[in-house]
């Protein structure tokens, strides 16, 4: 948790913030983050983000589902309490096959939306600040980390011959908070 | 667009030469086979044929419903490389007709001591079972179904085609034929449930056991088969594409078919587990003795070969993305999922007629071989024939972008 | 950035002349404004219709299953028709968002918020049937896999019911999860957008603080891609889960393999019906047409062209074998079916699901908006049919002519069964007012693609030709 300045442009078009980002990410300016209302397919290899590895961790949450279902009914109907249904076998593979299959889904699905909750740090409650209030309807922000150093004046040039239509600077909250979204921060400037 | 294939006299020769081999094969079968004594000996020779004949027909006839179905669903991603099944599809007479010819001689001539080995029905010879299903399984009623049914499946394999090459001199940005053609797609599907998906299997592959029934069995056989023409669909574009050939497909198109192999596999392998479990859980001894012979009896090594080609190899290898976009593991996986259902055709048909006495021998692959040359030598001979891109497709340019 | 561009040949997914901000305007606008007076009679209608099926319930948990009209023959009636009716509904929902993002069917957007929202509460209403049919409502928790008071003995884990509670279960929170997930960037926008300051704490929470940056829209595009990937095979599983409570027994009529898919493809068939219910009364209430257009219909009419057709390959199948497989008993229980005291059922079926949707090969019905919205129910009422049909109809000729038996549902069956749609319609007004009907940001990824006023600016592309652009594409990677 660190409250920092920050230098903001918004865009109001996708087809700007494309070469709005190569030119922030060339000039040397700390490129803190873009905001966008909706998934932009690019931004990401534009900004030179890693690819994630949520899948993997699905695919992780997905086997352990499979080994759990298929342990648990194999223990309790070879070990614990063997029952005879009908004649089948006690340990009746094709049986357990449909529990399986669901507890696969089931550990997948939740154990990847708690992590995707986790990596994104949000939750009921989490506060965020937010750049722009028109972020997530058709502003694209980009937001740029200023040093002690750094000339607010030449940022907010600079990003002004990007293509932006509105530049600021802010100083905020850089990560989340417990608060709530209908009380004014007393540091936000803007 | 215009792009030319020109059939590399490699790929001839091996074709030719794959042809040669099931020449050999059956010539030699005729004689070893045929006229053997050994009862065994003879169904043999029959039921190759018809595994065969009738595998590569519905493979085929795959390539026909994944065009209707894409034109119905308008979709861009085939029409980079839509010469391709179009170019399989204008065989459907061919391998059609083989299988008619197969299965027709099979009914009409192929008896011993008074019975027909394979299709058991044909002299029911007092089984009450088999007299009660004689309003369906009589030699007139096979007939009348296999002969309308390849003459529909030929005719819409060369109508998909002619409508593409009609739209190819068409001029620039007139969509009729488009539109028309996803007519003819709803019609195809029309006749396509009324065969593949129904009467098609129980007639050709189902009434080799013929006391025995399943109602899932036609759609379990539409999975086995989509599913390799599929497979087949992605030998041939990764085979063009490294003939340089396909310029417009890239790894996205490649992507696209790895998706569709991995997704059908598994679909397939519901079907499987749908119709197997079903029966082992009711345990009703008309039904299992399908899954006795199979699972536990002389067939089981092929029943849990099936499955793990089928289901385990797809669903491990495919699953990453890298994997779908990489022309290796591609074609690779292509080639298990070809053999695999050929291998899953191969158990639903030979416990019924050969028993305990089944063989993977010369005689099997022989053929094998010369359908795979039949399929390659007609396939590329349909490919040269005209471009191998179309020109004035509605969504050429959307298939040219296209993105995974 | 990719190039923006879809063939002209495709109609436009958002009407009128739209800019991201209109989109947002137009969708948040039901949320903002007070509801209107229809609103309140249907919800209100809801709530009482909620309240009799409570009451009917209660009375049923009060007196004991005995005041239902099931019998000892006919031990499956309403109750069951009705749980598997709703989660058959409850298909489409997750359908849309999963198979058709797995397509890459761009028409989805519009329509797949309202719709995994109704199998969200359609799941919920599914879910009660079975839980009251148990009778000692009180002792349900006995289907958790824990060692119980007797010992340790544990649910019979090879029970095709007990699959139920699993793939019910994980059905609803799946389906919650990857609703919710997409959820929660729009109600961000109605948050940053807010005027009240109790609106801004409430979708504030809701909305998990999400910010849009970059890092998380890739998240929340790997995350929806893998829960479609894992819904679309789950809702597969579930309603052959569901038919395998039939399928894996010896009962004439319920024991036959096509079941599995042919569930599926009527599950989707009814679930889609459904979705055309709803959305014709969203598009009209909410005045959401340039959204919801008549090209969405058209598609989803497609739709149930295409599975009523299956289902119907599946009847006729399944006639059929019942005839080839010589068994007598199969024979018997399609002729009781057909022509014994419940054939109306029979041929509501068949005619409601099979011969109806025929009439959506023509295109001027599939964009009919009224003869739709009359065609959704008839299908919907074909397809309770035709679980009434598997399951009554198959019961009540037993072995023994001795327990031939009849049936007919008695008020606290009608009640429950009423109060259910009670409860769907009090969620789905609710969900119609303070959620966003339509899924903001997911229309906005589509709007230069496919919106109207865009398309109309890609005449340039379509008039040059294909080697030109294939030419300049691949140097702009």
């Amino acid at each position: 948790m660190a409250i920092k300045k920050f230098a903001v442009a918004c865009y109001d078009d996708e087809a700007v913030l494309f070469p709005a980002i190569d030119k922030v990410r060339n000039s040397g300016y700390k490129l803190h983050d873009v905001y966008t209302p909706f998934p932009v397919h690019g931004l990401d290899q534009a900004m030179g983000l890693k690819e994630t590895d949520l899948h993997i961790a699905g695919f992780i949450y997905g086997i352990t589902g499979t080994s759990t279902a298929v342990g648990f009914m194999s223990w309790i109907f070879t070990k614990d309490w063997p029952i005879n249904f009908g004649g089948k076998p006690h340990f009746s593979l094709p049986a357990f096959i449909p529990i399986t299959f669901e507890l696969t889904v089931l550990f997948a699905a939740v154990g990847m939306v708690l992590t995707f909750c986790y990596l994104n740090q949000i939750m009921p409650g989490v506060k965020k600040h937010v750049f722009h209030p028109r972020q997530t309807d058709d502003t694209f922000v980009v937001a740029i980390e200023l040093s002690e150093h750094t000339s607010e004046a030449e940022v907010l040039a600079f990003l002004k011959s990007t293509g932006a239509n509105e530049t600021n600077v802010q100083v905020a909250e850089s990560e989340w908070w417990y608060g709530r979204f209908d009380k004014k921060e007393a540091y936000e400037l803007s | 667009m215009n792009e030319r294939f020109e059939i590399s006299p490699r790929l001839r020769n091996t074709s030719l030469a794959l042809i040669a081999v099931g020449i050999i094969a059956l010539v030699a079968g005729l004689f070893n086979l045929k006229l053997s004594h050994d009862h065994v000996d003879q169904t043999r020779f029959w039921i190759v044929l018809l595994h065969n004949s009738v595998f590569f027909a519905m493979v085929t006839v795959a390539s026909i419903f994944i065009l209707a179905a894409t034109s119905l669903a308008q979709g861009g991603w085939i029409v980079a490389y839509r010469r391709v099944p179009e170019a399989i599809g204008a065989n459907m007479w061919l391998f059609g007709g083989i299988a008619v010819v197969v299965l027709l001689s099979i009914v009409y001539f192929f008896q011993i001591d008074g019975h027909n080995p394979i299709f058991h029905w044909v002299h029911p010879d007092g089984d009450a079972i088999l007299e009660g299903k004689k309003a369906f399984l009589n030699p007139t009623m096979f007939t009348a179904f296999t002969v309308i049914t390849v003459a529909l499946w030929s005719y819409f394999g060369f109508k998909f085609r002619a409508i593409s090459l009609a739209q190819d001199l068409a001029p620039k940005g007139k969509t009729k034929l488009y539109f028309y053609n996803m007519k003819v797609a709803a019609l195809f599907l029309v006749v396509f449930c009324l065969t593949m998906m129904s009467t098609t299997p129980w007639l050709w592959v189902m009434s080799i056991d013929a006391h025995w029934y399943s109602t899932l069995f036609s759609w379990y056989n539409f999975a086995s088969s989509f599913v390799s023409g599929m497979a087949m669909i992605m030998l041939w574009v990764v085979y063009l594409k490294n003939q340089g050939n396909l310029k417009i497909v890239n790894k996205e198109h490649i992507h696209d078919l790895g998706k569709f192999l991995f997704a059908f596999s598994v679909f397939w392998t519901y079907l499987w587990f749908s119709q197997f479990m079903l029966i082992w859980y009711a345990n009703i001894p008309e039904e299992t003795t399908y899954f006795k012979v199979r699972m536990q009896g002389p067939y089981s090594i092929i029943f849990y070969a099936n499955f793990i080609i089928n289901f385990i190899m797809p669903i491990l290898i495919l699953m990453a993305r890298p994997s779908k976009r990489n022309y290796f593991t591609v074609t690779f996986m292509a080639m298990i999922i070809v053999f695999g259902h050929w291998l899953d055709f191969f158990q639903m048909e030979m416990p019924g007629p050969l028993g305990a006495h089944w063989h993977l021998g010369w005689y099997e692959i022989g053929i094998f071989a010369g359908f795979i040359g039949l399929f390659i030598f007609a396939v590329s001979k349909s490919l040269a024939k005209h471009s191998l891109v179309t020109s004035n497709n509605p969504l050429l340019k959307e298939t040219i972008i296209h993105q995974s | 950035m990719h190039l923006k561009y879809e063939s002209s040949t495709r109609e436009p997914l958002v009407e009128g002349n739209k800019t991201y901000h209109q989109v947002t305007e137009d969708i948040c606008k039901p949320i903002e404004q007070k509801p209107s007076r229809l609103w309140y009679i249907g919800f209100f209608f809801s709530i009482s219709l909620l309240l009799f099926g409570v009451f009917s319930v209660f009375w049923e948990v009060y007196w004991g299953i005995g005041v239902w009209g099931i019998n000892r023959t006919i031990g499956w009636g309403w109750d069951i028709t009705n749980f598997v009716w709703w989660v058959g509904i409850g298909h489409a929902g997750t359908l849309i968002s999963a198979i058709l993002l797995l397509f890459r069917q761009g028409w989805r957007t519009g329509v797949n918020r309202a719709a995994e929202a109704m199998t969200i509460f359609a799941v919920m209403c599914a879910g009660q049937f079975p839980i009251f049919h148990m009778g000692r409502v009180w002792d349900a928790f006995y289907v958790l896999p824990y060692p119980n008071s007797r010992g340790p003995l544990w649910p019979n884990f090879n029970s095709a019911l007990l699959w139920d509670v699993f793939a019910i279960s994980t059905y609803f929170t799946v389906s919650l999860l990857f609703w919710y997930s997409g959820l929660v960037p729009d109600f961000a926008t109605i948050r940053d957008r807010a005027k009240t300051n109790l609106r801004k704490r409430l979708y504030g929470l809701a909305s998990f603080g999400w910010t849009g940056t970059a890092k998380n829209w890739q998240r929340h595009e790997a995350l929806s891609l893998v829960l479609a990937g894992l819904s679309t095979p789950l809702v597969l599983s579930v309603h052959t889960i569901v038919s395998f409570d039939f399928a894996t027994s010896v009962i004439p009529g319920w024991h036959t393999t096509i079941f599995p898919p042919y569930f599926v493809a009527g599950a989707i068939f009814s679930g889609f019906a459904m979705v055309q219910t709803l959305l014709i009364m969203v598009r009209k209430i909410f005045k959401l047409e340039e959204y919801i257009t008549l090209a969405h219909i058209e598609r989803m009419n497609k739709v149930i062209v295409l599975t009523g057709s299956i289902v119907g390959v599946a009847y006729l199948t399944e006639l059929f074998m019942a005839w080839y497989s010589g068994v007598e008993y199969e024979q018997a229980a399609f002729k009781w079916r057909i022509l014994g005291p419940y054939w109306w059922s029979y041929w509501a079926m068949m005619s409601c699901n099979v011969i109806s949707p025929q009439f959506f090969w023509f295109k001027k019905l599939r964009r009919n908006v009224p003869f739709t919205f009359i065609m959704s129910i008839v299908v919907n009422i074909g397809m309770w049919f035709e679980r009434f049909v598997i399951i009554v109809t198959s019961l009540y000729r037993d072995y023994i002519p001795g327990s031939w038996s009849y049936y007919s549902p008695t008020w606290p069956e009608v009640g429950f069964y009423l109060g259910t749609f009670g409860l769907f319609f009090t969620c789905f007004f609710l969900f119609a007012k303070y959620f966003p009907v339509i899924a903001i940001a997911e229309i906005k990824f589509i709007l230069k693609t496919s919106g109207n006023n865009y398309k109309e600016k890609m005449a340039p592309i379509e008039e040059k030709s294909v080697e030109e652009f294939a030419h300049e594409m691949e140097h702009a990677h």
